[in-house]
């Protein structure tokens, strides 16, 4: 034990850079899960299915509550599933050469719902951020299919699969390769769950096409996924009026012990900016005890691979702590390191958040 | 506190710590960039450039200050989230007097009325739908500050004009009470750019009767220098008018454009083409020897 916190602390002071970046994909790779054992969804994110709900209660947190929880399991009624996220935070962001922002700020409160319509076979999902700000529609969409094993289809509006689905929206991989869970597309997804595979079609208007009613993207992603490692390939084409844009990403997990390691390299070509872009993440997760989770992640970001000396780094430190199913308190430090003429590129976070779901 | 079964906590810790030094090395090996020629924006200077204005109430500046080096981290190229992009070569035209995606009954920036422009509302975090602007702020990035909104919010109470330098380019633009004219275009008239635009856009005061453009309306053209009189070469292009915002006109070129001075031309007896569902049409300026009419001039110096 005392090894374990001993690394923890070098590990810390030989940073002395990193923060928040959140991701939950590595439960799934610490268990060797797929994202459907947990996630409603099954490319994962949002509404976690009755497994998922247990694995909050029982095998997340530090304490569990006995039997006191026994009767909730997401379930509203036979086909009707519920679920939320509400992330608050205090954060405080220092930038080069300008004053520290610091401020309380509800992140987001999202609530999730699967309506059962035949079982394993026809559901309607519906995530909603209802705040802050006024309720948006993040996701709904008509499911056919069997999710566990075999073909589904989705259609209507849904977070498109590609590369790890991470919590943070703004790490570089997400950012860079525009799909992340900020833009919602519409259209539809053919997807295959069969044993260690899973692989998703989608055919969708693409973001930058939201209002212009011509253009499309389509995007693959295949994962192939073993107790111990896992790993895939994604790639998008969009078609639009502002230009075409393609991204290729590549992105594999790996549990030792009790860290789980996840990393990501994303390149994307796109006409409208005439540039080739590039961003990478690794990601190290330490499960030290149950409930205590140490979160190191390191990103690159090239915003044009034609220019030189315009690369960015991010390092970024969290500590997630889950003293009780559905409760967890995460404290994080990020550090951004990138052209010394752009304070934006250069600036440090502190954030606590308080993050409560079901 | 419990601790994890056997099964979970996993074997011993000679893996985690082989793979622990991985991680330290990729973190110690990732660098950033020196920003060695680069200006603030990590584009390449251009002999004789200068680095962005200082934030001020107009377009260029908050163009240079604030959209460029942090909205386009987002809001650019093919990806641009509900289309709007905030790179140079698109933001006015995508900002100005245009309806917004998620609250359509506010336009993005409504010229004179700040508090009803959603662009501010964005920016202050009270739009009535979808998370305050910059995405992440104040948590992950600074919000912007309300001096800085200060100069946007100024701006739109001035009307929202366009780079000083663009709108010097509108040539058909002057005193055309109720009649179609160019309000923009980007690049603008006389302006050297570093690596070539995707795209150069027209802009007009009223939206365009797209039935009336035809393909030779507007065209580009390179002048090939060591001649006399000088060449010129039409760079094959498409033209495009997105539904989104009829009041602008895109010149897509086929190929990426190579160093050299480049022009846009308005063909002989284009007046009728750009006209509006009203029947307005645009006044040009003075025609030249074959009767086409140059709206604007820039320059390619391809650096890389």
């Amino acid at each position: 034990m005392s090894q374990r916190f001993t690394l923890a602390a070098l590990t810390l002071i030989a940073l002395l850079r990193a923060a928040p970046a959140a991701a939950e994909p590595y439960l799934a790779v610490l268990e060797g899960y797929k994202c459907n054992v947990c996630h409603v969804n099954p490319t994962g994110g949002g509404l976690r299915n009755g497994f998922g709900t247990t694995y909050a209660k029982v095998l997340l947190p530090a304490e569990t509550l006995g039997n006191s929880l026994d009767a909730w399991s997401g379930k509203l009624a036979d086909r009707l599933r519920v679920g939320g996220d509400l992330r608050a935070d205090w954060a405080r962001v220092t930038a080069p050469h300008s004053s520290s922002q610091q401020a309380f700020a509800l992140e987001q409160f999202r609530v999730y719902a699967d309506l059962i319509v035949i079982p394993d076979r026809l559901g309607i999902y519906v995530d909603e951020q209802v705040a802050p700000n006024g309720s948006q529609n993040a996701e709904a969409y008509v499911r056919y299919g069997n999710t566990t094993d075999g073909f589904y289809v989705k259609g209507g509006q849904f977070y498109l699969p590609f590369g790890w689905r991470l919590q943070d929206q703004t790490a570089f991989v997400r950012e860079v390769t525009g799909i992340n869970m900020t833009t919602p597309d519409k259209g539809v997804e053919v997807g295959y769950e069969h044993a260690a595979w899973s692989a998703g079609l989608d055919l969708t208007n693409g973001a930058a096409n939201a209002a212009s009613g011509s253009g499309y993207q389509v995007t693959t992603q295949l994962v192939y996924t073993k107790p111990v490692w896992r790993v895939g390939i994604a790639g998008s084409s969009t078609k639009s009026n502002a230009g075409d844009r393609r991204v290729g990403g590549l992105f594999a997990g790996l549990k030792t012990g009790p860290i789980a390691w996840l990393a990501e390299g994303d390149i994307v070509h796109d006409d409208s900016l005439g540039r080739t872009l590039a961003a990478g993440l690794v990601e190290g997760d330490w499960r030290i005890l149950q409930g205590h989770n140490l979160k190191l992640t390191a990103e690159y970001s090239d915003p044009d691979r034609s220019v030189h000396n315009n690369q960015q780094t991010r390092y970024s430190f969290v500590y997630e702590y889950t003293p009780l199913p559905f409760l967890q308190l995460r404290a994080g430090y990020r550090h951004n390191f990138g052209i010394p003429q752009n304070n934006q590129q250069n600036q440090q976070l502190v954030l606590f958040e308080l993050h409560g779901y079901f | 506190m419990k601790r994890f079964p056997t099964a979970v906590r996993g074997s011993t810790g000679m893996p985690a710590f082989r793979g622990g030094v991985a991680f330290c090395v990729l973190l110690v090996a990732a660098c950033a960039g020196n920003g060695a020629g680069l200006d603030s924006n990590g584009r390449p200077l251009v002999p004789g450039g200068t680095q962005p204005p200082p934030l001020a109430a107009n377009f260029e500046s908050i163009q240079a200050n604030i959209f460029t080096p942090i909205c386009t981290v987002c809001h650019a190229g093919g990806s641009a989230p509900v289309g709007l992009r905030l790179d140079a070569a698109a933001s006015y035209n995508l900002l100005v007097g245009v309806p917004s995606t998620e609250v359509p009954a506010l336009l993005r920036v409504k010229p004179g009325d700040p508090s009803n422009s959603y662009l501010i509302q964005k920016l202050e975090g009270h739009a009535a739908v979808g998370a305050q602007m910059p995405y992440g702020c104040p948590n992950t990035q600074p919000c912007l500050t309300a001096s800085t909104i200060a100069f946007i919010r100024q701006w739109i109470t001035d009307g929202a004009p366009p780079a000083v330098a663009v709108a010097a380019a509108g040539v058909a633009a002057a005193g055309l009470n109720g009649s179609m004219a160019v309000t923009a275009i980007v690049p603008g008239s006389m302006e050297s750019l570093s690596a070539p635009p995707p795209q150069i856009m027209i802009a007009f005061n009223h939206e365009l009767d797209v039935s009336q453009l035809a393909t030779h309306t507007v065209h580009l053209e390179r002048v090939v220098a060591g001649t006399m009189p000088a060449g010129i070469e039409r760079v094959p292009a498409r033209l495009s008018v997105s539904s989104a915002n009829l009041r602008a006109l895109m010149i897509w070129p086929s190929y990426p454009l190579s160093a050299g001075h480049y022009r846009v031309v308005l063909d002989a007896g284009s007046s009728a083409d750009f006209s509006d569902v009203a029947g307005r049409t645009i006044a040009l300026g003075t025609a030249g020897e074959n009767g086409e009419t140059v709206i604007s001039t820039f320059d390619v110096e391809v650096t890389q």
